[in-house]
């Protein structure tokens, strides 16, 4: 069996493993991570893409909101190709009660989240979508997170720094010798072929995963997987983070990030992070109380649906998973279990992330018994260095000089022939899903009705695929498209489901590609 | 809409047909050429700008349809609420027959007794029983040498991708296609990112040609079969094709792809230029959003355009609205089906604690077959099965019972349907 040697194995290829990655990376150490999937297809990819001011915890959890409001600030600085830069605000809707406004200006003063009370003539010039009966607006410095692009410039930095990524293998097993955790023997999904990984310490950063993996080493960590849905609508009905002036609960949240706006979410405890079941009536939650905030909800075309696990980490019992605690928990496994070389690092949520990484890669060295500082709180990640938010009409900017003067891939994301080919060979996906989240391919309004086709073609020419796997890459994308899609197909959506049948059922056939 | 603004005063005709689709369309032609004053009225272009133009009247049932004259009683008998079961095989037959003389200048080939077996744009072997002439030498049936041709900057076809699926292909009666590829690049000027309609408009220029001509020359061996993107020509078609034959001397076909459909495009042009010439007025731009009657019998429906409702009145109404995919029917987010125009009764829906969609893409899902249910004469009926208008017909993808795209029966659907419309219409009025 093939073996590789490292200092630090990292477990888990969502934001906090790969921002565990990063840092070891910098801070000199040896570095692999291995994801049992594609990079950021577990808790991170399902997120709504909120850049938290903290206002969210300001009242009911001050310990995380403290944590957000400095990440965020640290966020803006080294990571602002990732961020667009949508502020935030919360609102009194009719069915809120007024006075909480008063409680969560307090409890952002106390934590720190930077707050202005807004008129609601000045909110609805700036949101004229929103509810006109609204009471109340607060602007705080909340922001649109690209959970994809911050994973991508994570590891780049990563393998920068010499650290070897490794998405698509999968724990089999931790190897423990005389008590303490020495490595992991993995599966490349890929080809089938194992691989043993030496590490002198191992870190489990697989978030709602992390109680499955602990269990490999004989310990046991009680990580509620806490799930959350969350709609795209097919456009941006909001252009800034809209939240609800009350505490938190389910559908209270719009995100505008990139070409779509985000409505989530619901927070019910699940036994197993894989599970995630859409139920009808949680859709209509969510379309229940995005009318609240922007009338006429109902009406837009949503185009996807999926639901993401929240790691919560809780020693004891909790009937409410939403009453634990957002912050985070680094766990020592040779101070807890007796079990050495094992660091688990779970609860938090994306924002603070770096903060999380830097925790675990703290803990890690004290294992090792050096002392590195971290430096992830100074340093941009790559594609950041200038500070500059990233902006909704830049893929609109890089074609204008010329208009067609580039073959446009993907209509709906803007997404060139140059700019898709750039993405496959930077690094090989294994299907078109991959390239999705790359470079947004199909997450548009036709959801690659017309994208899809084109994408395989260029995918067989340019990877010298087989027809066996260039009609796996289609079938398989349309497939998984449609587990998102087919809950909530309704109105205009259904329409333009019902040509996207047209297209891949009815002219191509695709149903009938031979074997 | 202002309704306050006076009315414009009704205007009058012998058939008011709503919705320009393949279905509308038939209806419409075959009433004018009758003699009836017609009026189409359409919110856009209808799906003909989506399809490929081939006629498919039944493509699959359980596997590949080779002769849908065959496999249509059996189908009828299995698929009771389907439209097939109350149109005759004397009718489709008809019906074909009627469009291959109106359509003559697209030169239709086939019949009900013999699928053919075309290429797709992923290659693979489709069933249809009409195809214009310039895709005729694609007839996959008997096997052949196929070389596809693609164009740099056309990124609507990719040849390597199809001939890859194509020369795999299961055919009957161990037929064997060997497939070929050739890239060209001709000239676009700065262009980069061509349509399907671009590359038709440019194939309808004799330097064009020449140099596709010229590069392709290159390319060929002989006896192969040259199978092209569906790009040449608009109103020329014929014209661009015989010259590619003629001058490659090769046969020479077309391969429909993504919308909007160039053969699509001579389709509509051509019907609805022959409506015109019947004196026939097609209204593309308004939304029909009314009607007006007494008890069971429409006398017009109210159309809005140029901000002002107007009423039309006529003898006989033809719903041709299409399905989901043209909004002839809605769902609504609380999963509440309608037909926006009539407010029709909609029959084959699941049922409220029903799921509407499998978990699997290529499942049949429940609500797919869900649309108007008519009876002998093509009249929408209600649920004791009795017509909901004397005088109101309906056709084409607003008609429940099937899942055209699966079938592959969209274009004889709307055409069997649209000519069984015209036909119960025409006996009325004679």
């Amino acid at each position: 069996m093939p073996t590789l040697e490292t200092e630090v194995l990292v477990i888990g290829g969502g934001s906090t493993g790969a921002g565990v990655a990063r840092d070891a990376a910098m801070r000199g150490f040896a570095t692999a991570l291995v994801e049992r999937g594609d990079l950021a297809t577990g808790t991170t990819g399902r997120f709504h893409g909120l850049l938290h001011s903290g206002g969210r915890y300001a009242v009911k959890d001050p310990v995380a909101a403290r944590e957000c409001v400095v990440e965020n600030e640290i966020l803006r600085r080294t990571a602002a190709d990732c961020i667009e830069d949508t502020g935030g605000l919360f609102v009194s809707t009719q069915w809120d009660d007024p006075g909480f406004g008063d409680e969560f200006l307090k409890g952002c003063r106390a934590t720190g989240v930077p707050v202005e009370e807004v008129s609601v003539a000045e909110t609805l010039r700036q949101e004229p979508r929103l509810d006109p009966g609204i009471s109340r607006a607060f602007a705080v410095p909340d922001a649109s997170l690209d959970p994809w692009k911050l994973v991508s410039a994570c590891t780049r930095s990563a393998t920068e720094h010499g650290a070897r990524i490794l998405p698509y293998h999968r724990v089999l097993d931790l190897d423990l010798r005389d008590g303490k955790v020495v490595g992991a023997r993995v599966n490349n999904e890929q080809n089938g072929e194992e691989l043993q990984i030496r590490a002198e310490v191992v870190i489990n950063a697989s978030g709602a995963w992390a109680g499955q993996i602990a269990s490999l080493a004989g310990c046991l960590v009680a990580v509620l997987p806490g799930k959350g849905i969350m709609i795209a609508m097919n456009h941006r009905l909001v252009n800034t983070v809209v939240n609800r002036c009350k505490p938190p609960s389910d559908g209270d949240i719009i995100v505008p990030i990139r070409t779509v706006s985000v409505i989530g979410t619901t927070d019910t405890r699940v036994a197993d992070p894989d599970e995630l079941e859409v139920t009808q009536a949680e859709i209509d939650e969510m379309l229940d109380e995005g009318e609240k905030l922007v009338p006429g909800f109902r009406k837009a075309r949503a185009l996807r649906v999926w639901a993401g696990a929240r790691p919560l980490y809780t020693p004891d019992e909790v009937a409410d998973t939403r009453d634990v605690s957002r912050t985070h928990t680094v766990l020592d496994h040779a101070k807890r279990d007796g079990v050495g070389g094992f660091i688990t690092i779970t609860g938090g949520k994306t924002t603070t992330y770096r903060l999380m990484a830097e925790h675990a890669v703290d803990a890690a060295c004290e294992k090792l018994g050096v002392d590195r500082p971290c430096t992830t709180h100074e340093e941009p990640l790559p594609g950041s260095e200038d500070e500059r938010f990233y902006w909704l009409g830049a893929r609109v900017r890089a074609q204008e000089p010329v208009p067609g003067s580039e073959e446009i891939i993907c209509e709906c994301e803007l997404i060139t022939r140059r700019g898709l080919i750039e993405a496959i060979a930077r690094r090989r996906p294994t299907g078109l899903d991959d390239v999705r989240r790359r470079v947004r391919l199909a997450m548009g309004p036709c959801q690659g009705g017309f994208c899809i086709y084109r994408a395989t073609g260029i995918l067989h020419a340019f990877e010298h695929l087989d027809h066996q796997a260039a009609n796996a890459a289609l079938v398989d994308f349309l497939q998984e498209r449609w587990k998102g899609v087919q809950p909530i197909l309704y109105g205009d959506q259904l329409r333009q489901a019902r040509l996207d049948d047209w297209i891949f059922q009815g002219l191509l056939a695709v149903g009938h590609l031979p074997e | 809409m202002n309704e306050a603004r006076p009315r414009l005063a009704p205007a009058s005709y012998d058939a008011v047909v709503i919705g320009a689709g393949l279905a509308g369309l038939t209806a419409a032609l075959r009433l004018a050429e009758e003699g009836q004053r017609v009026a189409v009225l359409a919110k856009g272009v209808g799906a003909t700008h989506l399809a490929p133009a081939t006629i498919d009247v039944l493509g699959y049932d359980d596997g590949p349809v080779d002769s849908p004259a065959r496999a249509l009683p059996e189908f009828a008998n299995a698929n009771p609420q389907h439209p097939y079961r109350r149109l005759s095989i004397n009718l489709i037959r008809a019906s074909l027959d009627w469009f291959k003389s109106r359509l003559c200048d697209h030169g239709y080939r086939g019949g009900l007794d013999q699928n053919f077996l075309v290429p797709t744009a992923v290659g693979v072997a489709k069933p249809t029983a009409l195809v214009p002439e310039t895709m005729a030498a694609a007839d996959l049936r008997q096997g052949g040498r196929f070389l596809f041709v693609g164009f740099r900057g056309l990124k609507d076809f990719f040849p390597a991708y199809l001939a890859d699926n194509l020369a795999r292909a299961p055919l009957p009666g161990g037929a064997s296609v060997t497939t070929r590829v050739a890239e060209l690049s001709p000239p676009l000027g700065l262009a980069r990112d061509v349509s399907a309609a671009g590359f038709a408009r440019r194939f309808e220029q004799a330097d064009f040609r020449e140099s596709v001509l010229v590069e392709l020359g290159r390319h060929l061996m002989p006896g192969e079969i040259v199978g092209f993107p569906a790009v040449l020509g608009l109103d020329r078609a014929r014209e661009v094709w015989q010259e590619l034959e003629i001058r490659l001397g090769h046969p020479v076909f077309e391969v429909p792809t993504l919308p909007p459909s160039v053969p699509g495009l001579r389709l509509y042009e051509t019907m609805t230029g022959a409506l015109r010439r019947e004196g026939a007025r097609l209204v593309v731009g308004t939304t029909v959003a009314g009607a007006e009657g007494s008890g069971n019998r429409l006398e017009g429906v109210v159309a809005h355009n140029a901000g002002r409702p107007l009423t039309y009145r006529a003898n006989s109404f033809v719903l041709a609205t299409g399905g989901f995919a043209s909004g002839g029917l809605q769902l609504d987010s609380s999963g509440k089906v309608r037909e926006p125009v009539f407010d029709l009764p909609v029959a084959g829906l699941p049922g409220p604690d029903e799921p509407r969609f499998e978990q699997g893409y290529f499942d049949e899902h429940a609500i797919s077959r869900a649309g108007v249910a008519v009876d002998a004469s093509s009249r929408p009926i209600d649920s004791e099965g009795a017509p909901v208008y004397e005088n109101l017909h309906a056709v084409g993808a607003t008609l429940g019972g099937a899942v055209p795209w699966r079938e592959a029966s969209g274009n004889g659907l709307s055409l069997a349907s649209g000519y069984a419309a015209a036909s119960a219409i025409l006996e009325v009025t004679s």
